[in-house]
């Protein structure tokens, strides 16, 4: 019954990303303000489900790899309506939907059975850290959409080339605000998961920090949000240097996410 | 007729050759005492603005004309043929008329319907007239273009929807700044463009108004105007973090802001956006800074590519001022070709006879207790006397119109008898 509603939001993020993509190339604000309804709805259907599957499991729903995913794309999908609300930046959605689409994709691949949780992994602690962590990893996607954007509306307003196209881009400010806003919040999410993760570790490895792939490459990233966030705040950093930088850090985070699951041997691994 | 218009304007020329030319013609005398030194040229007007160059002139000979007036360009703007070919226009006669029109009403303006064109064609008028390089023909066409600029500025919508320079930047501010409320504003340089900005910000609730000046008088006096604050010139470098959107239009002949100062003020904001105006020629700012990161640095010719965005929605205006401008070339063409002398002999003596038929059906009251040879002798008389008074000024005129220079003659009589005046 729940995988229904998973099916559900899994189409109708693609019809919001096909609106946000439609409103792009016809540059119509409308057809981007249905489309934020649209995806709405997806993120609705898409929180019937988790719902649903925590009721009938009575568990975290979010253990294993493909599970992440899903969680993954709801949470971008979340924050980025909860943006909406503030500022004008429906644009932002034509990033943020497609995403949150194919991230459901690589999900439903494998959604349609319930995973029954190992013993080990059976702890609030581990539900709180793959919520925490991934909710942060979210915002960091949702700060690297505003990064790419901002870098797309500068290099056409330094390039004099001020379409129709620019225009239906949000302004710099507002972009590199969204940026800014996400990293701190994304940063706070990620060294809270990170701690409560070792804190879980210590209680049944034995120790906080194990040195396993997938923990080096999250600490490389979380370093490099770390020196940007610094960056920021400390040495004023704003705009395109930020922007470029959270494109950088998200690419180390990308390969702590998806590259170490699928080429190292990890004790870090979902089910 | 032999009416010759040449120049450049910021729809032939890039910025640079613009800028090459302008700045060699600081003083708009000399110039013009140079062109009115070509023996070919009997009339002559000199126009420079920051979008355009031009040289209206009537000669005795077009293409001796033209071929020194293209000189007189090339040795100014140090231009080699080539450039000068892709730059230059060239209109004679009736398509100077149309042209010096179009201009006046500022249609050809960079930012259609800018009202300073017509206050620089008045300018550089003056200057003419002053050293007496304008004669009968330039002192109707330039009389007839301020009629033409003020007929379309009342029956065209093209001065009030003037989607100006400050609205390309406006527009360009709201995409860097998203709101455009509480930014601080810098204007240096006064003149009505850097003016017309301000307004058009102003009424956008900006946060402070700074305005730097030269005359630091004037810089008072403008903030006056604006509410706004007045700068020394000197302390521009330390004051420049304050503000978010800067707008230069000095006429200074190098560069007011360069990197450096922009670097420092960019540092002292903490990297925080600076979005930079430059609509003087030559430029105020150099282009360098255009480089330096988180700063936009917008010169007057690429506001033209924005402006161009918005032009649609004024064509149908613009269609408008087209028809009134042809129905002017029309009446001046009409004016022109009255300009001959045997034309001017009838309609003299048409007005007269007139006057005689007029006067005399006024007196009929009276004369009808006269008989038909008193009557009859009446009429002889009267159209005696006028025939012994125009017979001077008849004779006058064919003669001088033997070598060519009765034009200042038929026109004298034309306006003083009110032959124009139907």
């Amino acid at each position: 019954m729940d995988i229904i509603f998973f099916r559900v939001a899994l189409v109708v993020y693609l019809l919001s990303a096909l609106g946000y993509l439609g409103s792009l190339y016809t540059r119509r604000v409308l057809v981007a303000k249905v489309s934020t309804w649209v995806l709405f709805s997806a993120f609705a259907f898409h929180t019937v489900f988790f719902a649903m599957r925590c009721i009938k499991t009575g568990q975290n729903p979010v253990v294993s790899f493909h599970e992440m995913l899903s969680f993954f794309a709801w949470a971008m999908a979340g924050i980025y309506l909860a943006f909406q609300l503030k500022t004008k930046t429906r644009v932002l959605g034509a990033f943020v939907s497609p995403v949150s689409f194919l991230l459901m994709i690589a999900a439903s691949k494998d959604m349609a059975g319930y995973v029954s949780i190992p013993a080990a992994l059976q702890s609030n602690l581990v539900a709180i850290h793959v919520i925490l962590a991934v909710t942060g990893e979210a915002l960091f996607a949702l700060a690297t959409c505003a990064g790419a954007m901002y870098l797309i509306q500068e290099g056409l307003l330094k390039n004099k080339k001020v379409s129709s196209f620019s225009k239906v881009l949000p302004s710099l400010t507002d972009l590199d605000r969204i940026n800014h806003i996400c990293l701190m919040l994304g940063f706070s999410l990620l060294t809270l998961g990170i701690l409560v993760g070792s804190i879980w570790a210590r209680s049944v490895w034995g120790s906080l920090w194990q040195w396993d792939p997938k923990q080096t490459w999250t600490l490389a990233a979380w370093f490099a949000y770390a020196v940007l966030l610094h960056q920021r705040l400390a040495m004023g950093w704003k705009g395109h240097k930020a922007a470029l930088f959270t494109l950088l850090a998200f690419a180390a985070l990308l390969i702590s996410l998806v590259l170490t699951s699928l080429l190292f041997v990890t004790a870090h691994r979902f089910i | 007729m032999n009416i010759i218009l040449i120049g450049m304007n910021h729809k032939t020329a890039p910025l640079e050759i613009r800028e090459r030319l302008y700045l060699s013609c600081g003083d708009d005398v000399n110039h013009l005492a140079e062109i009115m030194n070509i023996p070919e040229i009997k009339e002559g007007l000199y126009l420079a603005t920051c979008n355009r160059v031009e040289v209206l002139a009537n000669a005795t000979d077009g293409e001796g004309a033209v071929a020194r007036l293209r000189d007189f360009i090339f040795h100014h703007g140090n231009l080699s043929a080539e450039e000068m070919s892709k730059c230059l226009y060239l209109h004679h006669d009736h398509e100077a008329v149309r042209h010096l029109f179009r201009v006046a009403a500022s249609i050809d303006s960079m930012v259609m319907g800018e009202p300073q064109i017509l206050g620089q064609i008045k300018d550089a008028f003056r200057t003419a007239v002053e050293h007496n390089a304008t004669g009968v023909i330039l002192n109707k066409i330039l009389h007839h273009s301020f009629r033409v600029a003020k007929r379309v500025r009342s029956e065209t919508g093209i001065a009030n929807n003037a989607v100006s320079v400050s609205f390309a930047a406006v527009e360009l501010a709201k995409k860097i700044f998203g709101v455009i409320e509480g930014r601080n504003v810098l204007l240096i340089g006064a003149g009505e463009m850097s003016e017309l900005a301000a307004k058009h910000l102003i009424s956008r609730r900006v946060g402070k108004i700074f305005i730097a000046n030269r005359t630091y008088a004037r810089a008072v006096k403008m903030a006056e105007d604006f509410h706004g604050t007045a700068i020394e010139f000197d302390m521009l470098p330390e004051r420049l973090h304050e503000v978010d959107i800067v707008i230069t239009s000095t006429g200074a002949p190098g560069y007011v802001l360069t990197p450096p100062m922009i670097e420092a003020a960019i540092r002292r904001r903490k990297n925080r956006l600076l979005f930079l105006i430059d609509i003087a020629v030559p430029r105020d700012i150099d282009p360098a800074v255009g480089e330096i990161d988180n700063v936009y640095l917008y010169n007057i010719d690429d506001l033209q590519g924005i402006v161009d965005s918005n032009l649609k929605s004024r064509k149908k205006e613009a269609e408008k001022a087209e028809t009134i401008i042809d129905e002017e070339v029309t009446k001046y063409l009409e004016w022109y070709s009255a300009l001959e002398v045997v034309p001017t002999i009838i309609s003299l003596r048409e007005k007269m006879e007139g006057i005689i038929r007029g006067e005399i059906a006024k007196s009929s009251a009276w004369m009808e207790n006269l008989t038909e040879d008193e009557k009859r002798n009446i009429e002889i008389m009267a159209n005696s006397i006028i025939n012994k008074v125009l017979h001077d000024p008849i004779t006058g005129l064919k003669e001088e119109s033997k070598d060519n220079s009765a034009l200042p003659y038929i026109a004298a009589i034309r306006r003083l008898f009110g032959l124009d005046d139907k």
